[in-house]
């Protein structure tokens, strides 16, 4: 295993080298060797200067490793999708053909069929499909993102200190997390919406408090595994306080597996949001994917593209981020590098 | 002997789980606004009548008190009346009505998703990078990233109506008598009556939503097991087993999935919790009349036994899938222990 990772980053060497050459044929070497004649002469010679230039190239190759790790052609198009979402969503307003008002306003024909003045039909009171979709975009977005936010950062938290200390705050910590980890999900979402209104807030809220256990869980393994390294004890040796230890040193080290599943819940939080927006439990004033798909559904047989275009859009969406955490999966995972 | 010993541990960390669950769903739902009280009285009541009604539903006694109550009696097997949905109506009959329905869909998708699902895993990693692998990880994305609802409703709109292949709602032919109601699974009961084409009705009607359910879990699986395939195919036991002559089937079967399967497992596992939701999705849509339907019209009329039953029901299946998921690893790798 060792053997072919050494011969994996001397054959990633090489091709550097060459790349060198190729770019700054043979004056640049000559003008290399003369500036650095002093340390190839005099062994052992090492200055501050060029361990940096060293540390620097090899952080040069480790970038140019990831980069190119994540050129592969699917992630390339996950990038374009969340690129083109994202773009929907800030821009909505210059590109929709029609505005939010008028997106939920009162029309005729009712469900109509694709026509000049609506590309994709219409939907209930003759609504302009093409600029609800393009509206829906934001809110999925404003829902997905905050929520994951909240969970990530309040399970990291939660999931540090747990390991860390271990013992009874180990304990507490992780049975409360394991009672949200086995309640069913939809029923919490849907039980705190009745409690707390149909607000957008209160979805963000209930989505964001599902995944705070996950999460803790998450980085509790890595973080029990980081505690026994080394440099958190050079690090207590040094004088460091626990918490300086645990948010310093301890959780930069352990962030990798966070980041990914991060990309890929997106796309979960997105989906689990349509379904309960399906269901009828969404903010009502808000264009949403799910509850267009809800509209659509009654006239499923008359106007399929009521029910159509929305799918494909949180088909669209969910797929752009499940293919960017790929990506990322693969440039960031060590398991996966010699593959 | 150990492993009976891991077991009755484990069954005992369960139970502040268990009673987590219950604790959260009584006060939860309790916290709903609304009043199922007001269900059984005339529109014109006096407050004398309501304490009454109160009393004798035992809404008269603090939260905490009822919470006990209903505790005990859940211990003793008493699982409450219905207060507004079926007034009168004992929980368990209730919810054994619908149950079958939606543990029929999910069984039958559960052991169509992990055959399949390990089977073309298996296969993308062996031709990693080619036609097959391609093709299989691009219905894996579609399949994690579709939502499940949309995914029903479009098979509702092209293999029932326009290839009028199978039929887009319910669970049987509303020309046919139900059978006699004996274990309340429906394949079993018309066996025991001995009317075969009761059977064949109701698969016929079981095929789109179990293929919905099915194709979502399908595609977790394939991706599980393609990535611990495509990692154990690395080792140096493989290269050994190959060296020595081993045939290429055994190699794959014997050496490689038996390791890669663990992963696997441990995804199956997880998701029975996710399937339930997602069943009660797609039973929703199909219109099946299940678990998903009751659990919706006991939040939206209060009923609030009816609602922690489900969530204990579910909660009891979630946990219990767990635990044999970890007896399941020592079956599979010999050298997992329990200590």
């Amino acid at each position: 295993m060792k053997k072919i990772k050494e011969q994996t980053y001397q054959k990633e060497m090489e091709e550097m080298i060459e790349e060198e050459k190729k770019e700054g044929t043979l004056k640049s070497i000559i003008l290399w060797i003369f500036s650095n004649l002093k340390f190839l002469l005099i062994p052992g010679s090492r200055i501050a200067e060029l361990s940096q230039r060293e540390s620097d190239y090899e952080r040069m190759v480790s970038k140019r490793k990831f980069i190119r790790r994540l050129k592969s052609p699917l992630t390339i198009i996950g990038i374009l999708i969340v690129i083109s979402i994202v773009t929907l969503a800030v821009f909505g307003h210059w590109l929709a053909p029609y505005t939010v008002e008028e997106a939920d306003g009162i029309w005729p024909n009712v469900y109509g069929p694709p026509s000049p003045t609506n590309p994709l039909g219409q939907t209930n009171f003759g609504r302009d499909i093409l600029a609800r979709i393009i509206y829906g975009a934001r809110n999925s977005l404003t829902i997905a993102l905050p929520s994951i936010t909240l969970s990530v950062v309040v399970g990291v938290m939660l999931g540090v200190i747990a390991a860390y200390y271990g013992g009874w705050v180990d304990t507490i910590i992780m049975r409360i997390g394991d009672v949200f980890l086995a309640f069913p999900a939809l029923v919490f979402a849907i039980v705190l919406v009745g409690i707390l209104g149909r607000k957008l807030e209160v979805i963000i809220f209930a989505y964001g408090i599902l995944g705070i256990p996950y999460y803790a869980r998450l980085i509790r393994g890595s973080v029990l595994q980081a505690r026994e390294l080394p440099y958190v004890a050079a690090a207590k040796v040094a004088g460091a306080g626990n918490w300086r230890i645990m948010f310093r040193h301890i959780l930069p080290n352990s962030i990798q597996p966070i980041i990914i599943s991060f990309t890929f819940d997106i796309g979960g939080v997105i989906l689990s949001f349509a379904g309960l927006a399906f269901l009828g439990y969404s903010d009502p004033s808000l264009i949403e994917w799910g509850r267009d798909i809800d509209i659509g559904r009654g006239h499923l047989v008359n106007a399929p593209w009521a029910t159509l275009w929305p799918g494909v859009m949180i088909l669209l969406t969910v797929l752009g981020f499940m293919l960017v955490g790929d990506g990322l999966r693969d440039a960031l995972d060590p398991r996966l590098r010699n593959l | 002997m150990s492993m009976l010993k891991y077991m009755i541990r484990r069954v005992f960390q369960l139970i502040p789980i268990l009673f987590g669950v219950l604790i959260l769903i009584f006060f939860l739902s309790r916290a709903m606004p609304g009043d199922p009280i007001l269900a059984h009285l005339p529109p014109i009541f006096t407050p004398a009548q309501y304490a009454a009604r109160a009393r004798q539903l035992g809404f008269h006694l603090p939260l905490w008190q009822q919470f006990f109550i209903y505790l005990g009696n859940l211990f003793m097997g008493n699982w409450g009346v219905s207060i507004s949905i079926n007034r009168g109506q004992q929980v368990w009959e209730l919810i054994w009505e619908r149950f079958p329905r939606t543990l029929d869909i999910a069984i039958f998708a559960i052991i169509i998703a992990s055959y399949v699902g390990i089977k073309t895993g298996v296969i993308a990693a062996t031709h990693r990078n080619k036609a097959k692998d391609t093709i299989f990880r691009g219905f894996a994305l579609i399949g994690v990233s579709i939502p499940i609802f949309w995914l029903g409703l479009l098979l509702q709109f092209f293999v029932s109506y326009k290839l009028g292949w199978f039929p887009a709602i319910g669970f049987k032919d509303m020309h046919f008598a139900d059978p006699q109601m004996v274990t309340g699974f429906r394949i079993i009961d018309s066996i025991i009556e001995g009317k075969l084409y009761l059977v064949g009705d109701y698969l016929v009607h079981l095929v789109l939503p179990v293929f919905c359910l099915a194709f979502i879990f399908l595609a977790t699986f394939t991706r599980q097991t393609r990535s611990s395939m495509l990692e154990i195919l690395q080792q140096d036991y493989i290269r050994t087993a190959r060296a020595k002559g081993c045939r290429e089937k055994d190699v794959i079967k014997k050496h490689a999935l038996r390791n890669a399967l663990v992963p696997t497992v441990t995804i199956i596992g997880l998701s029975i919790g996710g399937l339930l939701g997602g069943a009660m999705l797609t039973e929703i849509t199909f219109n099946l009349h299940g678990m998903g339907e009751l659990l919706l019209r006991a939040i939206l009329d209060r009923d609030y036994y009816v609602l922690n039953a489900i969530v204990f029901m579910t909660t009891i299946i979630f946990i219990l899938v767990n635990l044999f998921t970890d007896m399941a690893y020592a079956y599979l790798d010999p050298r997992i222990t329990y200590q």
